[in-house]
């Protein structure tokens, strides 16, 4: 269907959009809120490419697995940076 | 069906562009969080509901259903400890009286 992959490629902008951020960040907190915006955003992408090419079964288990990995990687990220700021 | 499902493709594509201009326009750290925690949450979760309708009644959209409560659950909670470590570092929140121009 051709408003899935319109709505993939939308989505692909916004993850650009968000890697603008990334790089212009001028804080690393600012860097790890664009790196979860991407990260939510692949969830979406893999779900959408999993319609688009009719293996929704195998694409949601990634998307899944891929929403835990972010989702801790940003977790402890931030835990890091909340044990360095008490201790300076 | 197929007009709910677009309905709701493009209801949360609004709404992440939302959350990006947030992100880029936005002047301070805790301005741009705020963007984030709510705008993404809500576009995810309603972009990931139209292809849960898509997909119909099977173990595949219940599997889209388990995400996007995950993403419900986890999307606050890391905007609230990304809150919490720059308060913690000591970063002021913005105030108008710091930029005269806006």
């Amino acid at each position: 269907m051709i408003v899935f992959e319109c709505m993939a490629t939308a989505i692909g902008l916004s993850m650009v959009f968000s890697l603008i951020r990334v790089l212009r960040g001028p804080t690393p907190l600012d860097r790890l809120t664009g790196l979860g915006l991407i990260g939510t955003k692949t969830v979406v992408l893999l779900v959408l490419l999993g319609s688009i090419a009719g293996r929704q079964d195998m694409f949601v288990d990634i998307a899944m697995a891929y929403a835990l990995v972010s989702f801790i990687g940003v977790l402890s990220l931030a835990d890091y940076y909340d044990t360095l700021g008490a201790r300076s | 069906m197929i007009v709910v499902v677009w309905a709701f493709l493009f209801t949360g594509i609004f709404f992440i562009f939302t959350g990006i201009v947030g992100v880029l326009r936005l002047p301070d750290f805790y301005c741009r969080l705020h963007a984030v925690g709510k705008c993404d949450t809500l576009g995810v979760g309603l972009m990931l509901t139209g292809l849960a309708i898509h997909e119909g009644f099977t173990l595949v959209s219940l599997k889209v259903i388990a995400i996007i409560i995950f993403i419900g659950l986890a999307n606050p909670t890391a905007t609230h400890a990304l809150a919490r470590a720059a308060m913690k570092s000591g970063m002021k929140p913005w105030t108008r009286g710091d930029d005269p121009a806006c």
